[in-house]
């Protein structure tokens, strides 16, 4: 790590930061500061005030008070124009590319070069190359559209446009969000390079794993005011998360694993020899009533694709799938739900939420049927409707201001406990989750792991799938490792280790 | 959006930010709940200045008999609207209610009411038609309903042919919802007040109405909420086709006649008012009480043209650049919405 990192000055540093939003304080004096050449990441739960701060640095909110300096200069951040000249570039968490253009239009776009109509493709090619090459990504043909390379390297290309500005202060909004370990991984020798270069980079995250991993210093924020600032290699991330909430966090994953009773349970659902077209090849498992299983592997991995075709929304879908020993067939949604199977996908924003409508509505979409007036008559019983959802929203716990409140003004971790009350409320006996926690704070997290398990415990079976193997092993009974498509390995809880996971997430090949 | 600023998942000023949180929502709630209510009241106020024959009563009253065509045929509209749709061929399905009711009652066929019936039954076949190759098909909605808006005003004016291309309305139930009114109001207000209200419940309380809206905010995720999305879809095109032959009949009875140019050019008033009432063309937000008011507005407007003597072609001119500003103004709302 950087020797003269604790001299150096600061390359920029915010000062008595407060900004104010109709009715809520955001930022309360908040102090924040980064140094030439450090990977310093911005750590707080949702509504901490991460964004918001960065959102002030790139230009998109300008500051009620306090003073931002950038190389002991004040500047002025009122446009997100004078924050690129000033040299401060961002990469936001949703990516902005557009999917039908290429690497390199996507790069350039809205500053193509060129006189006139004309573009000057020549000098796009060479530029978008030469900084594709300079932060390390050789492996990314700039011809291909966006929509054909995987999200892992879209981030790449993201990060690439970013640094076709040569910024001074990089920041990036929870890059690692959508990676596996392996392009975190790679994400992150890319950015030491660029610290090398002398780049000031600021991350943020909600995996802490990483901060402790890869970043020099820490800032944490709670509550819209700064709580301190860490040496990360001085830290742990029990400390960094007790910072966090301001409280002990004991138990995070399940409390009750040691004491889980009746272990052998009847199977619920078997699948025997599923293939999904070449991503799911020949995959065989049961699942028992009252158990979570923990479904890993590297992104891509054929995990995503085996849970959709349970539910249903897979095509070219091969092998025999049984529910309680009988042979089902399960082409669409709502066959599946039929059979007693629901599945939150990973696209929350695509495939779950309904933002313009109520929290009540949202949770209650798929249940309508259940609060007819009668069986005939398709009138929603709004009393009945409410009462329920209600309900919900205490047994998990979704901050809003009531149940009417449009899902698009609730946080990232409230929206999705709302669609996960959506299942729960539905009542079904298999529940699939893909990524049932990316993108949310550890405290929403910490609550959906405890609504899991609460769940096991009721009788229903649980199949997460995560990339985060963490995770994985934290909550599942049962921990099944994909490796390209096939069902690589079984782990039992008691004989899971952190090292074995990795090693067959891998593919069986020994893990550095 | 990690990081919205106005509902956080820990708990600091809680008190203090729900009282002004929701000073701030009411205000712009009742704007966007009653906005379009006083644009309604600020044109009836202008027209009322610079017309003063414009607010008399006889000539309200006309207003609302001019607008309950448009005004019933909206309703349908908006459903599919809502659904991120749009139905072309709603002025064609109206001409095509009107020629086959009047050539069974003209003929005697059968008595007024089934005919009626038959009528509108062959305008919701109409929009089952639509409904089944935009989804089934995967048409896209305006190439099917510019297709079956040609197609069937010709078969209308082909039943229009066998009488010379011309019906007159003769029934005596058409004459009496066109001439007689309770209290004040005309039985064809009554019919549109009528119809607004069952529509306006299947909207707001049955669960096929509630999946308009989740169809038209996320049609993916609703999807995979087991909700037959297909199918609700047909359904709100098979009623917009049912409302249109509803505002065709209606139309007839105020003309007492058919001629092969009913209903020529409708559907821009249609679309318009739908648009007026604040529906947006992507679908997903669409109230009716607004469209009747989006409804008026256009009605309003045309009505002071006509008082003030500005030619008929003049008055299409402005028609038009009423769509237009609609959806500049619905595109506006978007923007801010999303910044």
């Amino acid at each position: 790590m950087t020797q003269s990192l604790q001299e150096s000055p600061p390359i920029l540093e915010m000062t008595g930061i407060t900004k104010r939003f109709p009715g809520v304080l955001a930022l309360n004096r908040v102090n924040f500061s980064v140094k030439r050449g450090e990977i310093h990441s911005l750590i707080g739960q949702n509504g901490a005030g991460k964004s918001t701060l960065m959102k002030i640095l790139a230009g998109v909110y300008s500051a009620d008070e306090g003073t931002i300096c950038m190389e002991e200069q004040p500047i002025h951040l009122r446009h997100p124009s004078d924050s690129l000249n000033k040299g401060i570039a961002i990469v936001y968490q949703e990516l902005s590319l557009l999917p039908n253009l290429t690497v390199a239009q996507n790069i350039f776009l809205g500053r193509e070069p060129g006189k006139w109509l004309l573009l000057d493709n020549k000098t796009i090619f060479n530029r978008s190359r030469q900084i594709l090459e300079s932060v390390g990504i050789d492996h990314i043909d700039i011809h291909t559209k966006i929509a054909d390379i995987p999200l892992a390297q879209r981030q790449l290309v993201e990060i690439a446009k970013a640094l076709s500005h040569n910024p001074k202060v990089l920041i990036l909004d929870e890059p690692t969000a959508p990676l596996t370990g392996d392009d975190t991984k790679h994400l992150f020798d890319i950015l030491k390079r660029l610290r090398s270069q002398g780049v000031a980079i600021i991350f943020i995250t909600h995996r802490l794993k990483e901060v402790i991993t890869y970043c020099d210093r820490g800032t944490v924020l709670r509550n819209g005011q700064t709580v301190g600032c860490v040496d990360i290699h001085n830290t742990s991330e029990s400390a960094l998360i007790e910072m966090m909430i301001g409280q002990k966090l004991e138990n995070f994953y399940r409390s009750d694993t040691a004491t889980k009773h009746l272990p052998k349970q009847e199977v619920v659902l078997e699948v025997q020899g599923l293939s999904v077209g070449k991503k799911v090849r020949d995959v065989t498992f049961q699942v028992r009533r009252g158990e979570i299983i923990g479904i890993t592997g590297l992104l891509g991995a054929g995990q995503n694709e085996l849970a959709r075709a349970l539910f249903g929304i897979e095509n070219q879908v091969a092998g025999v799938i049984r529910r309680n020993g009988k042979p089902v067939r399960i082409s669409s949604p709502s066959e599946a739900i039929y059979h007693g199977i629901c599945l939150l996908t990973e696209n929350r924003k695509e495939e779950g939420l309904i933002l313009e409508m109520s929290v009540k509505e949202n949770m209650t979409l798929p249940s309508l049927a259940f609060f007819r007036l009668s069986k005939w008559i398709p009138v929603v019983n709004h009393r009945k409707e409410h009462s329920r959802v209600e309900e919900f929203i205490r047994k998990v716990n979704i901050v809003t201001r009531s149940a009417n409140t449009r899902l698009r003004t609730l946080s990232g971790g409230n929206q999705q406990k709302t669609i996960v009350a959506r299942w729960l409320l539905r009542n079904l006996e298999i529940l699939l989750f893909i990524e049932p926690t990316r993108g949310i704070d550890v405290g929403a997290k910490a609550e959906i792991y405890r609504l899991l398990s609460s769940l096991a415990n009721e009788g229903k079976s649980i199949i997460v799938v995560s990339t985060d193997h963490v995770e994985v092993m934290g909550i599942s009974d049962r921990v099944f490792v994909m490796y390209k498509g096939r069902l690589a390995k079984i782990f039992d809880k008691v004989e899971v280790s952190e090292e074995k996971l990795l090693f067959e997430i891998q593919g069986g090949v020994p893990h550095d | 959006m990690t990081n919205n600023p106005l509902e956080t998942s820990s708990t600091p000023p809680l008190a203090k930010r729900t009282v002004e949180f929701r000073k701030g929502e009411v205000i712009s709630s009742i704007f966007s709940q009653f906005g379009i209510l006083f644009i309604v009241i600020l044109l009836a106020i202008v027209f009322g200045a610079t017309a003063p024959r414009f607010l008399l009563v006889q000539n309200i009253v006309n207003i609302f008999k001019q607008v309950s065509v448009v005004a019933i045929m909206a309703i349908g509209m908006t459903m599919v609207i809502l659904i991120g749709g749009i139905d072309l061929s709603v002025g064609s399905v109206a001409l095509l209610a009107g020629a086959t009711t009047m050539y069974f009652i003209n003929h005697e066929v059968t008595n007024t009411p089934i005919a009626i019936l038959l009528g509108l039954l062959a305008s919701a076949l109409v929009g089952l038609l639509n409904g089944v190759l935009v989804e089934k098909a995967k048409i896209s909605p305006i190439i099917v309903t510019l297709g079956t808006m040609i197609a069937i005003r010709g078969l209308a004016q082909s039943i229009l042919w066998l009488d010379n291309s011309w019906a007159w309305v003769k029934a005596p139930l058409f004459k009496f919802v066109a001439n007689e009114s309770i209290l004040f109001f005309p039985l064809v207000v009554i019919v549109m007040l009528v119809m607004y209200l069952i529509f306006w419940f299947i909207l707001s309380q049955t669960s096929f109405g509630r999946y308009l809206y989740a169809i038209g905010g996320n049609q993916k995720a609703t999807y995979l909420c087991g909700i037959p999305v297909e199918r609700v879809k047909i359904f709100a095109y098979t009623l917009c086709g049912f409302t249109a032959g509803v505002g065709g009949l209606v139309l007839i009875s105020r003309l007492s006649a058919v001629s092969p140019a009913v209903g020529l050019r409708i559907e821009f008033d249609v679309i318009t008012a739908v648009i007026l009432g604040g529906a947006s063309l992507s679908g997903g937000s669409g109230r009716l009480e607004k469209t009747l008011l989006g409804a008026i507005i256009v009605g309003m407007i045309l009505n002071y043209l006509t008082i003030k003597g500005i030619p008929g072609t003049l008055q299409s001119a402005v028609n038009g650049f009423i769509i237009l500003i609609a959806a500049v103004l619905d595109r506006l709302s978007k923007v801010r919405s999303a910044g």
